[in-house]
């Protein structure tokens, strides 16, 4: 049986990406790596959505169309945070997190 | 498809549309627009009061409009219309952007609307991002220093994180149950939520309304955000926005109600852990807004409480709480808006001698905390001892004796602000002046927290048909 065509092979897959993803956000300081960081993360839950549907799920369009609707979301969402990132840039002239630490305690 | 069923949502998605409207003009008029969207949150209320005994399911079952649905719309239109009535002085709003304020929060309202009545999993999703989307615009809307992007930016991305958890968790269920269905995935779940897979997938679904409840592992932005945030934004947040993460918080836990052991534990580490975490460490802030943050963490706990319970009585008490919270956490924010008029950040000091600056506000202020604190006879004080109760019950001794002992060390902090406002002189700080309209706000707030808290049957009764329909 090939490899790929595997249930498991997929499950492996998106943990890594959820776990690369999840390192990059709470290592890395700059944040635009931060919101692709966060993009690989999402991309982890659409693999999972698609091996269980092509594997698993009696109605084979459910996890397709969850997938699409991430994508639109997920499109959303990066331009509100890449506007706000501007906006950050704007203010305080650097999109890196370590020089946006007014806020303590 | 009935569309009376949909009324509240169809509602507040033209009121979002009028918002639209006036934000595209050129010239910017205030005054107008602050009546418009009083005018038209106002009859929102009205509308949501109207619906409130509707039944039934639209959108092939994905939606569900049913009691304990009604009730949450209904205090989420209450929450949005009292935040627009402290919105009488934007001040670090800038005018031109003051339409999109109002578009904004109805749009976020809307959302939560919607999260409220899902009862499918990808409905549950866009209607949070929805919600959420919303907020993340609203906070860096602030004016001035360069506090709100970096709070903007905080909550944006420890919220994306959340989502993206909760999405994982999503397809974990998914993929266990086949279905995306509440409804269907019950039966399916019972057997499975004890193996990894199942409570894992459950608890990262959970994340994502753990980080609008900011419940200890997402609590990060919460003190930043309430401090970074317009001081109407941050009612909004720590009000309507907790009410409806309360309610799918209900609404998902329920899920796991098949369960033994190993989920409720989860949940008990955490209510435990925010309770505690969220009380020590208000008792060192200066900022009123940040320690409401503080305080808001250690009340997630409490809401956790009777989530983990995981019984009709601990969900009726969880919704009375989420109502009372609504109510005396907006009354302390009425209190913060007036008297810093000019929208700053409100330190305790600044309190001092409010008692005879504004002896209403001051009322309004010691009721406030007093119920935020679990003194009787407020509402504060019935629901956590319909809270303690319930977990009491079902045999969670040490949970109640650790709740019991966080709720006597928030007195301490809670005390401070009744200290500073009333035994602290006032060292030539002005009087406060009040409008008519917001006297009897303070009146209406201090009648609300006594007379519900002596009384609570009505509200506990409706709680109690509500949860009927989610267990």
């Amino acid at each position: 049986m090939l490899i790929f065509n595997q249930l498991s092979t997929y499950l492996y897959l998106a943990l890594a990406l959820f776990a690369i993803g999840l390192y990059g956000v709470l290592a890395r300081r700059n944040l635009i790596a931060m919101l692709i960081s966060i993009e690989l993360i999402l991309n982890a839950a659409m693999i999972n959505f698609m091996a269980f549907n092509r594997f698993l799920a009696p109605h084979p369009a459910v996890g397709q169309v969850i997938t699409l609707f991430i994508m639109a979301v997920a499109a959303a969402e990066a331009a509100i945070a890449l506007s706000i990132i501007v906006a950050v840039y704007r203010k305080l002239k650097t999109i890196n997190v370590e020089q946006a630490t007014e806020l303590r305690g | 498809m009935n569309v009376k069923l949909f009324g509240p949502e169809l509602y507040y998605l033209l009121m979002a549309l009028v918002f639209f409207g006036l934000s595209l003009r050129r010239r910017e008029n205030v005054k107008q627009d602050y009546q418009i969207a009083l005018a038209l949150t106002g009859l929102g209320v009205v509308v949501t009061l109207l619906s409130l005994f509707q039944q039934g399911d639209l959108f092939y079952q994905a939606y569900k409009v049913d009691l304990f649905s009604q009730i949450f719309k209904f205090a989420l239109a209450l929450g949005l219309f009292l935040v627009l009535t402290i919105s009488h002085n934007l001040a670090h709003i800038e005018n031109r952007y003051h339409a999109e304020y109002y578009l904004f929060l109805t749009t976020t309202t809307i959302g939560m609307m919607l999260l409220v009545s899902s009862v499918e999993l990808l409905t549950i999703y866009v209607a949070l991002e929805l919600s959420s989307y919303s907020l993340y615009i609203l906070v860096p809307l602030r004016r001035g220093d360069d506090i709100d992007v970096e709070a903007g930016i905080k909550y944006l991305f420890i919220g994306a994180v959340s989502s993206g958890f909760m999405l994982f968790g999503l397809s974990y269920i998914f993929g266990i149950t086949h279905t995306t269905y509440i409804t269907e995935i019950v039966p399916k779940l019972g057997q499975l939520v004890d193996s990894p897979i199942g409570i894992i997938g459950l608890l990262l679904t959970l994340s994502g309304f753990f980080f609008k409840l900011s419940v200890f592992p997402f609590h990060f932005w919460a003190p930043d955000v309430y401090q970074g945030a317009a001081n109407q934004v941050t009612a909004f947040i720590a009000t309507a926005s907790k009410a409806a993460a309360v309610a799918l918080l209900l609404r998902l836990t329920a899920l796991g109600s098949a369960s033994g052991f190993s989920f409720t534990q989860a949940l008990w580490v955490l209510a435990i852990v925010s309770m505690t975490l969220g009380n020590l460490v208000a008792i060192v802030q200066k900022d009123f807004k940040r320690l409401l943050a503080y305080s808001s963490i250690a009340h997630a706990g409490y809401f956790l409480i009777g989530i983990l319970t995981l019984k009709a009585d601990g969900f009726t008490a969880a919704i009375y709480y989420a109502l009372a919270y609504l109510i005396m956490n907006f009354s302390v924010f009425l209190v913060i808006n007036e008297v810093a008029k000019d929208g700053r950040d409100l330190k305790l000091p600044e309190l001092a001698g409010l008692y005879r600056r504004s002896p209403l506000l001051s009322m309004t202020l010691i009721l406030g905390i007093f119920a935020l604190a679990g003194v009787p006879p407020s509402i504060g004080f019935t629901g956590k001892l319909l809270l303690f109760t319930s977990a009491m019950n079902q045999g969670y001794f040490w949970l109640v004796l650790i709740g019991a002992v966080n709720g006597t060390v928030s007195l301490y902090y809670y005390l401070k602000v009744v200290y500073a406002a009333y035994f602290v002189e006032d060292g030539g700080l002005p009087p406060v002046q009040l409008s008519v309209p917001i006297r009897i706000l303070n009146l209406a707030m201090a009648a609300i927290i006594i007379g519900f808290g002596v009384f609570p049957d009505r509200i506990v009764n409706l709680a109690r048909e509500a949860v009927k329909g989610i267990l």
